[in-house]
């Protein structure tokens, strides 16, 4: 495993509906990314379709792999990056079950997918409607390490990020469709999630406006100990690169171990008092 | 989001001016951009809601996107407003046309056997709704969007011509208070004179919007806001130190007018159905 990853944080607006414009964003980005050195691109929450897509996400959801995977993972391969990317995940099982998914892709190909766990349906969000809640955290081994992946809401439940992490990802990366009003949550919450878990923290958030809601960008990576690295700007497109070192988590472990000082039996408790609830 | 704790008093509605001016601005500008249409039409009172609206939209496609129309009509015109609404067109750059609607009114008038002069609201609707004939013409001939200037007050309360002066493709300040919009109109520079007059939708003489409301706005803002937040009728009551009968018939007004802000209604009676689960995206 490498010690030290380039990442980029890929703040892109995606075109509602138009994958394939997507994609060719995607590729644009990717290229570019790679000129500045990246080994690793991260692409925003439902970056392959857009976000407010409702009834039309039944015509857009693909399985995973499918065709849009291929043709990100032939950039990736064609770029000889890694690139994390989002969209609609329809179940192969069925023919209109479908997830809202984060994928990672690498030059040798398909590398895994994570399924949101948590989906908001509260205030202007409806994706219970439209999408099957996942099971399982998700933490993929790759050329570049172990990649924890979270999607926007699941931001709010600390026990996600601490799982991928307990499964061992030194870099969780949450892609995020947040519109503006919910800023100073997202901003605070992506420190905490890093500080809490001695990892680096990767958010990358959609630019744009659908529907009324304007995605605010900010994406940002966080080092362990809380400190912003790297820092997008608000609202507009942006592409900013930051190198991840590992050897740094060691230090802040030590000096705060929070994993040290798990305690597995109040596991136990939160899941009793969540019953209860 | 809203400064904790959730007290009703007038600094909850207070306002991140620059911040809240430049997501209209950028709202208008992409929804705009995206429909492909040459600029918007603003139908203009002289009041602060128009005002405050059509200049924001010169603020964010340019003044020559934007057009203002002024639709006095004999009954309630009034110089003062007409004044208002050029002083804010040559302010903020954008054109102006001025038409007299009082012979389209009168035709109208005649030609229905029912009519009856004595209608106020009947007849203040008639209004509204051929200001917003006028302006849909002129934003179809010339390929551009209307921009409604609803605020949140008048349309929680309904306070407004179903069909009439709702009428629009976006509205910019659906989201802000009668009392936010005054904060806005100020730092974006409208005159003082405009931003302190009271407000009035001008379908009849002497008519005054607080009057005919029963409560002043920054009574109804406040109890709106409560309302917003999911508190009790009692709880709003309370921390305004007013009654409880007020606060209710605020709340009866507001629930009564959903007609008025979802208007597609049919039976259910198919597979999919206009108005409730055809769910799409909305394209410009």
């Amino acid at each position: 495993m490498k010690e030290k990853i380039n990442v980029a944080l890929a703040q892109i607006s995606s075109t509602r509906g138009d994958k394939a414009a997507n994609i060719s964003k995607i590729e644009k980005f990717t290229l570019k990314a790679k000129k500045k050195g990246a080994e690793l691109v991260i692409f925003p929450e439902l970056s392959l379709t857009g976000y407010t897509v409702r009834d039309q996400v039944y015509e857009l959801a693909e399985t995973i792999p499918g065709p849009s995977t291929k043709a990100i993972e032939n950039i990736a391969k064609k770029a000889k990056v890694h690139v994390i990317f989002g969209m609609p995940e329809l179940s192969e099982e069925t023919q209109a079950t479908i997830h809202n998914a984060a994928v990672l892709v690498g030059p040798e190909g398909l590398i895994g997918k994570y399924r949101k766990l948590y989906l908001p349906t509260h205030s202007i969000f409806e994706e219970k409607r439209y999408y099957r809640p996942g099971y399982e955290a998700v933490a993929l081994d790759s050329a570049l390490g172990k990649i924890g992946l979270i999607i926007c809401y699941d931001i709010y439940f600390p026990e996600v990020t601490r799982l991928t992490r307990l499964k061992g990802a030194q870099l969780i990366v949450c892609i995020s469709a947040s519109p503006a009003i919910r800023r100073t949550f997202f901003e605070t919450l992506t420190m905490a999630r890093a500080i809490e878990n001695t990892a680096f923290f990767a958010f990358v958030n959609r630019v744009g406006i659908e529907d009324g809601l304007q995605f605010w960008g900010g994406s940002r990576l966080v080092g362990p100990n809380g400190r912003v690295l790297a820092q997008a700007k608000y609202d507009d497109e942006d592409l900013v690169t930051c190198d991840v070192d590992y050897s740094d988590i060691k230090p802040i472990e030590t000096f705060v171990p929070a994993l040290r000082d798990l305690r597995p039996e109040l596991y136990e408790k939160l899941k009793e008092q969540a019953e209860k609830l | 989001m809203r400064k904790l704790p959730l007290k009703l008093a007038p600094s909850i509605l207070d306002l991140p001016c620059p911040e809240i001016e430049n997501r209209i601005t950028q709202f208008i500008k992409d929804y705009v951009e995206k429909s492909g249409a040459k600029g918007v039409v603003v139908g203009i009172s002289g009041g602060i809601d128009s005002s405050t609206t059509a200049a924001l939209s010169a603020l964010a496609l340019g003044g020559n996107r934007v057009l203002g129309l002024i639709l006095p009509e004999k009954e309630t015109q009034d110089i003062q407003d007409i004044k208002n609404a050029q002083l804010v067109a040559e302010k903020f750059k954008f054109k102006t046309q001025r038409i007299d609607i009082t012979p389209m009114l009168e035709a109208f008038y005649t030609s229905i056997p029912i009519f009856d002069r004595r209608d106020k609201v009947a007849n203040g609707n008639v209004k509204a709704r051929t200001r917003m004939i006028y302006i849909y013409y002129h934003a179809n001939k010339l390929n551009r969007l209307v921009c409604g200037s609803s605020d949140k007050s008048e349309t929680m309360m309904g306070y407004f011509t179903k069909w009439g002066d709702v009428a629009g493709d976006i509205w910019p300040l659906m989201d802000l208070y009668k009392l936010q919009v005054r904060q806005l109109a100020k730092h974006i520079g409208i005159p003082k004179r405009i931003v302190d007059a009271p407000p009035s939708p001008k379908l009849w003489p002497g008519q005054l919007a607080e009057e005919e409301l029963g409560i002043r706005y920054d009574q109804v803002d406040l109890i709106l806001c409560g309302l917003e937040h999911f508190m009790s009728v009692g709880k709003i009551a309370e921390q305004l130190g007013i009654s409880k009968d007020l606060v209710d018939k605020v709340k009866s007004r507001w629930l009564s007018a959903e007609h008025k802000r979802r208007m597609i209604l049919t039976a259910k009676l198919e597979y999919r159905t206009v108005g409730s689960d055809f769910r799409l995206p909305r394209s410009p």
